[in-house]
């Protein structure tokens, strides 16, 4: 399996209703193409170490709506701890699905610590997430984030996926920024909450 | 039950006021890694229904937490002590810097004048000329009766202006405080 066979599952079973925060790197241009809708679902972020995290307060914030944290190693790994705030704080309507090829893989290929035997199905079990599982094929994968996304329970995915970047054409690859890129996906939150989220300041 | 609830029948006025500032700003969830000298907060606000409270075991864990919060349009504020904001830095200047989420911090002086903890006053040193460096506006909150303006004007600014603010709590609206 690789990265854009696991995106390709994870739209599948995903929906415009649900809302995703999502790393940048190899990943980025893989899930704007194939995300349910050409909808601003999907907060990408910048930032290593947070992308859980960030899905953990969109989660507790809109608790009656699917939240997917698409994951990465290489960001599980930067802060790792967060995932026993996952596993105490378990919302039911969020599933992290962490992509791990074992690499740095956009800056060259250098090896996260998953290469050398780190399971992070293991620690996450360990910490608490009940629904914890590694999946090494789509089959697997399409069971388990079904299992989750329709579960009473925080779901904790980790895809298992071989080296490999899709190569996207000029015209198909995201160009946002993170600031256009939020308030892009504020809008979308308010249009399918139906309320106000920034704004409503007088201009004069 | 937060365990540093147990025991601890009477909440001090400087947290009421503290909790009863976060009522009046409409927050509704606190993610802290709670430290001592706002020991009496972290147990108000555990009792208090109308506010659920996020305890993390590192500091950088609490800008994506209040930033996701945000981005679904729920009011949230961490707690820390100033020596976090170096632990949080990261994702504090990620979040204002490359995608202007507004993030309401609250930090603990450590290390103001009279601290007796030799540990202590590397935080007071680092805390102001780092936000200055990531250009977070700051307020000395040092009086209870500026608790809730304090509060209220905090998320104001941080929602109009798009980026982080950060309040100091010292003197009177700590532990063992004046008042």
């Amino acid at each position: 399996m690789k990265r854009i066979d696991a995106v390709t599952v994870i739209a599948e079973a995903t929906t415009t209703e649900d809302l995703f925060v999502s790393s940048v790197g190899g990943l980025i241009d893989d899930w704007w193409n194939l995300r349910p809708g050409p909808v601003d679902n999907t907060m990408s972020l910048s930032i290593l170490g947070s992308i859980s995290s960030t899905a953990l307060g969109l989660a507790l914030a809109l608790p009656h709506r699917r939240v997917v944290a698409l994951e990465t190693d290489g960001s599980v790994l930067m802060n790792l701890g967060a995932v026993t705030t996952l596993a105490v704080q378990r919302p039911r309507n969020l599933t992290v699905v962490v992509m791990d090829n074992g690499l740095y893989e956009c800056i060259g290929s250098a090896p996260t610590l998953t290469s050398a035997g780190v399971d992070l199905a293991a620690i996450a079990a360990g910490a608490g997430c009940a629904h914890a599982v590694a999946v090494h094929d789509e089959l697997s994968l399409a069971k388990e984030l079904a299992a989750s996304l329709a579960g009473d329970d925080l779901g904790y995915l980790v895809a298992r996926i071989e080296p490999g970047m899709e190569s996207w054409p000029e015209e198909k690859r995201r160009h946002t920024d993170g600031i256009e890129d939020k308030y892009r996906f504020v809008r979308y939150v308010e249009q399918l909450e139906g309320r106000r989220i920034h704004g409503g300041a007088p201009h004069v | 039950m937060h365990e540093q609830s147990v025991g601890t029948d009477r909440v001090p006025r400087y947290a009421q006021e503290f909790v009863n500032g976060l009522h009046e700003a409409a927050v509704t969830l606190v993610g802290t890694l709670p430290e001592s000298h706002l020991k009496s907060v972290y147990v108000a606000i555990d009792r208090d229904p109308a506010i659920d409270l996020v305890r993390v075991s590192n500091e950088a864990e609490l800008p994506g937490i209040v930033a996701g919060s945000y981005l679904g349009g729920r009011r949230a504020l961490m707690i820390m002590e100033n020596s976090g904001l170096r632990q949080a830095c990261e994702p504090i200047a990620r979040f204002s810097f490359a995608h202007q989420v507004p993030l309401v911090m609250v930090v603990s002086y450590r290390g103001d004048f009279g601290e007796a903890n030799w540990w202590g006053h590397n935080h007071a040193q680092v805390m102001g000329p780092l936000l200055e460096a990531l250009r977070i506006p700051m307020k000395i909150v040092d009086r209870v009766d500026d608790i809730k303006p304090m509060l209220r004007k905090a998320f104001d600014h941080a929602g109009a202006s798009q980026w982080p603010v950060c309040l100091v709590m010292t003197g009177e609206c700590t532990e063992g405080g004046a008042a």
